[in-house]
């Protein structure tokens, strides 16, 4: 192959792939891997500029007393090396120990109540004191900020957007498993779908 | 390995052979026979809490697959927690126990053995036992949550037969003080009403129970209740803010052991502002000092001045105001219906039965008793504690159908009963649970049989009787449907039992309800309902002791079938010949009424007409109560004919302040007490074997008062020390604002080592009810180390 054949070609190939976006997010090598309870964590920045942030280095995983974070591996296309937290296998327990090791301030130093890695949903359809005579208060004892982030509501619990930190506690305790691994609450990482603000 | 190109070749012929056939099995085919099949479901109790819920369990071919609630039961209405939900579970657990083990030392590890080898050891070593140390080196420690005909057939076998009253259960470690508490101010055993009663309250005085934990199902009655009405008022009294407070409109913080102070105070602003009920006293009340000392209204009026609501909130530690006692009183005694409500708050105290006394004396001075919607009303922790311990005979100082065991009568009674000869039943009450267990420290019980509890991990200051347990000295037989801490330490034979709906029987609940259980599914191959070890057991002992009374007990129940037959024959026997003519009449409830009900009967219960209404929902009242209309002494509406109280009375007691044993002081800084979860059930050999209720609570936590935290740097997760005078603990911490200043709280169902917390809790007894003080000790906390990730822990 000659060197300007070559250039054709993957110019070409380039083209395509931006032309056609949902191809290469779809491949996933572009896609961010952070979804319902996968989250990043506590003080993450946007998932835009994530990849391009954190330097891989793995201190946060090392940290972790609780093995809350894990790398993903090279399934993650871009995202190869980065932290995520997987709520219902192991949640965060906020101790905020990788917050103030972050080298980088991908992992930006804030308070546990300041903390946004998503917010818990309940699905009304599965779980079990919504749908019917079970008394279960799982979520609601577990829940690090009882009272504000979580309360009953005649035994029923509802979630308060403005305090929930998104640590997954609940999701991890919740007793109702369904087929495709989720909960009857779930993790969804609203935040991190936000975009930054260039000043 | 060498392969040749043809062995290669070979095989992945035969690989792909084995594969196609493989796709062939009809698997598919089993999980649509298995769709096929209907689900039928089979009437139950819960085997949980004593709130005694109905369910129902689902089986499909077989095998169980749900529980759900049935909605026409007056207990729970349909309502479950999530313990109730799941512990279907259990059933076909890969831990269930299905052969006999057996180990002579136990240092030794088990070996298995067969069911005739297991019976004829068990057997040898109690009649060999009797023979050379007398008939009070044998014990048997039950529970409550064994089966009415198990504890009351375990009981004959050991007063009838090996003629000792060491017949002793861990209802003892959680309701002794309530019995003590009814014998004394009601002069009868069991409270007056029941749940009825929540939906006619006015007033809830919630005192040491955290019902939204451990009695889930009984706090969503208390909640609609206040929720359909705002009126109602809910008082809440514990030193922890629990989730049971949530729903109060008044709650009392003090610190731990000052409630009879508070309760002493309530009573003198109840008489200061005359808010009590004069005619109620007048025609029903006697007052006393002491058993012998009657005294008067005056002089008990007089004994309440140390107890002014300012002296009673400096007392309690000044989190409540003198005006927060008096406005409590206020509602308590003007309200149209108070319903008091406890649990190990206060029975598991020193001063337990004083605690009950003043509770019973608030509703008697203000007259919220016998009345709709008002009593005072113990509730109890196991599904069977009321039914078959208390009622059944399973305590050392009581027989069958509530004879005390001193009272000539009474034994005649219940010996011509079971056609044995007079005398036959020692006059001696047995030892009590901590007494049996001093004794095996001391190795004076040299056999002893230990029925579905794990005693290594609930007693208190477990590691002073752990020592004896794991010596030889004790032949142990434990009979249970999993490894347990005490199977592991203490057992010398490991019998493998039936779980609830793999046998048939009648559990008792809280409000003097019972309920049967039939046999839906069969037991794991070589697990045994606890009746027929028994019977055969008895068999073999007459033999080896020669002693034909031991066969006269066990003659009505030779041959009968294990499933049904004969702990109906047992039923039979109980109900019909000893509750009968006592107030906890059975005799019209029967099997077939039982089968019959959607929930149960409420004692007393004389005829199958009347049961079949479900008996009794409150007790003394004439027009209610068949026994008081039969027994009364005048033409008042209503009749205390308990057989406590001679002068048919209710008597108020003179129960001063008095401290726990052990107080905080320099060296030991902090109240300790411990409590349960909603998710756990006593040592977690059952709920620690459910992932959905384990991974909600995997391990205990302390939980602290975030302004003691702060003094002690102490962050949410530490891993923080808790030492008393007796042991130690560690497991991480929980800043809450729940426990008051001063109090840290645990949880107890924990089986680690580290995280046992009855290691460090107090075994001081209350000298009347003899049930040791739990909830109050004091111990000191230090943080040893940052978060650490705990593994749950289950044997």
């Amino acid at each position: 192959m000659k060197r300007r054949e070559f250039l054709k070609k993957s110019g070409a190939a380039l083209c395509m792939i931006t032309a056609m976006p949902e191809i290469a997010f779809s491949k996933g090598l572009l896609k961010s891997p952070v979804t319902t309870n996968r989250l990043r964590p506590p003080g993450a920045v946007p998932e835009e500029i994530f990849a391009g942030k954190c330097i891989r280095c793995g201190r946060c995983v090392e940290v972790c007393p609780y093995r809350s974070i894990r790398l993903l591996d090279i399934r993650a296309g871009i995202f190869t090396g980065t932290p995520i937290i997987a709520a219902e296998e192991v949640p965060c327990y906020l101790c905020m120990k990788c917050v103030l090791i972050c080298p980088t301030g991908t992992l930006r130093r804030i308070s546990q109540e300041q903390t946004r890695m998503g917010m818990a949903v309940v699905n009304r359809h599965r779980c079990y004191t919504w749908e019917g005579s079970i008394i279960c208060r799982t979520c609601f004892d577990v829940c690090p900020y009882k009272g504000s982030a979580i309360i009953l509501d005649e035994l029923r619990p509802i979630i308060k957007g403005d305090h929930c930190v998104g640590c997954g506690i609940c999701t991890h305790a919740c007793p109702v498993t369904a087929e495709d691994g989720s909960k009857a609450i779930n993790i969804e990482p609203i935040y991190s779908r936000e975009t930054v603000q260039w000043k | 390995m060498v392969q040749t190109r043809r062995d290669f070749l070979k095989r992945t012929a035969a690989l792909s052979a084995a594969s196609y056939l493989g796709i062939l099995l009809p698997f598919k085919d089993v999980g649509n026979a298995l769709a096929a099949d209907e689900t039928t479901w089979h009437r139950g109790s819960c085997r949980l809490c004593g709130t005694g819920c109905r369910l129902e369990l689902g089986v499909k071919s077989g095998l169980p697959v749900a529980l759900r609630g049935v909605p026409q039961s007056r207990t729970n209405m349909g309502y479950l927690c999530m313990k109730g939900m799941h512990f279907w579970k259990l059933m076909n657990h890969a831990d269930r126990l299905t052969t006999p083990l057996y180990r002579a030392k136990k240092s030794d590890k088990f070996k298995k053995i067969s069911w005739d080898e297991a019976m004829n050891i068990a057997a040898d070593k109690f009649a060999s036992a009797v023979k050379e140390h007398g008939n009070n080196s044998v014990a048997y420690y039950g529970s409550g949550q064994a089966l009415t005909e198990e504890t009351y057939l375990f009981q004959k076998i050991f007063r009838g037969g090996l003629q000792t009253n060491n017949v002793e259960g861990n209802p003892r470690l959680c309701m002794a003080s309530a019995v003590g508490g009814y014998m004394t101010s009601f002069g009868a055993d069991e409270p007056i009403g029941g749940y009825a009663d929540i939906e006619k309250a006015d007033c809830f005085f919630i005192i040491g129970s955290n019902m939204a934990e451990a009695h889930p199902v009984i706090f969503r009655r208390v909640m609609r209740r206040k929720l359909d009405n705002p009126k109602v008022t809910v008082i809440n009294a514990d030193p922890r803010i629990s989730l049971t407070s949530r729903i109060a409109d008044i709650h009392l913080q003090f610190n731990p052991g000052t409630d009879l102070a508070l309760l002493n105070a309530l009573a003198y602003v109840i008489i200061d502002e005359k808010l009590h009920n004069e005619q109620f006293i007048n025609d029903y009340v006697t007052f006393k000092k002491s058993k012998g000392d009657t005294i008067d209204f005056e002089e008990y009026k007089k004994s309440l001045v140390d107890y002014t609501p300012e002296k009673a909130a400096t007392i309690m530690g000044g989190k409540v105001t003198a005006d927060q006692i008096r406005e409590v009183a206020r509602k308590f005694a003007t309200s149209k219906g108070t319903l008091s409500m406890w649990t190990m708050g206060l029975n598991q105290r020193k001063q337990g039965v004083w605690a009950n006394n003043l509770v019973h004396n608030l509703h008697i001075l203000t007259g919220q008793l016998l009345k709709e919607g008002a009593d005072s009303l113990s509730l109890t922790g196991q599904p069977n504690a009321c039914g078959g311990v208390r009622e059944g005979g399973g305590l050392c100082h009581i027989l069958p159908g509530h004879r005390p065991v001193e009272k000539e009568a009474m034994r005649n009674q219940v010996e011509e009963a079971w056609g044995i000869p007079k005398g036959r039943i020692p006059a001696e009450p047995g030892l009590h649970t901590m007494a049996m267990f001093s004794a095996v420290n001391e190795g004076k019980i040299k056999a002893m049989w230990i029925n579905c509890t794990s005693p290594a991990q609930s007693l208190p200051n477990c590691n002073k009787y752990n020592k004896g347990l794991a010596k030889d000295d004790t032949f142990v037989v434990c009979t249970d449907i999993f490894p347990t801490l005490t199977t592991e330490l203490a057992a010398n034979l490991v019998l493998p039992t039936a779980f609830h709906f793999e046998k048939t029987g009648v559990y008792g609940c809280t409000e003097r309800r019972s309920q049967i259980t039939r046999k839906a599914i069969n037991p794991p191959k070589g697990a045994k309902p606890e009746v027929e070890i028994v019977r055969d057991w008895a068999t073999l002992l007459a033999k080896k002791l020669n002693d034909p009374v031991i066969d006269q007990c066990i003659k009505p129940f030779i041959g009968l079938e294990p499933e049904y037959a004969l702990p109906k024959a047992i039923w039979e026997e109980y109900s019909q010949k000893l509750t009968k003519g006592r107030d906890s009449d059975l005799s019209g409830a029967p099997y077939e009424v039982l089968e019959g009900m959607y929930d149960g009967v409420q004692w007393p219960a004389p005829t199958v007409e009347y049961a079949k209404t479900g008996g009794t929902v409150k007790k003394f009242v004439r027009g209610m109560d068949p026994l008081a209309e039969k027994l009364k002494t005048d033409d008042k509406p209503y009749q205390f004919y308990g057989a406590g109280h001679p002068d048919h009375k209710l008597w108020v007691w003179m129960r001063p302040q008095a401290n726990p044993e052990e107080m905080p002081d320099a060296d030991y800084p902090f109240y300790l007490s411990t409590g349960r979860i909603i998710d756990h059930w006593h040592t977690m050999s059952m709920t620690g074997r459910i992932p959905e209720l384990l991974r909600a609570n995997p391990y205990s936590y302390i939980e602290i008062n975030p302004k003691d935290a702060t003094r002690l740097g102490i962050k949410p997760g530490d891993m923080i020390e808790i030492t008393s005078r007796r042991g130690t603990n560690i497991m991480p911490a929980k800043v809450y604002e729940g426990p008051i200043e001063g109090m840290v709280f645990a949880y107890w169902h924990d089986q680690h080592p580290d995280r046992m917390i009855n290691k460090v809790t107090m075994d001081a007894i209350d000298p009347g009810s003899k049930e040791p003080e739990f909830k109050i000790c004091a111990c000191k906390i230090k943080k040893v180390s940052g978060p650490q990730a705990l593994k749950p822990y289950v044997v």
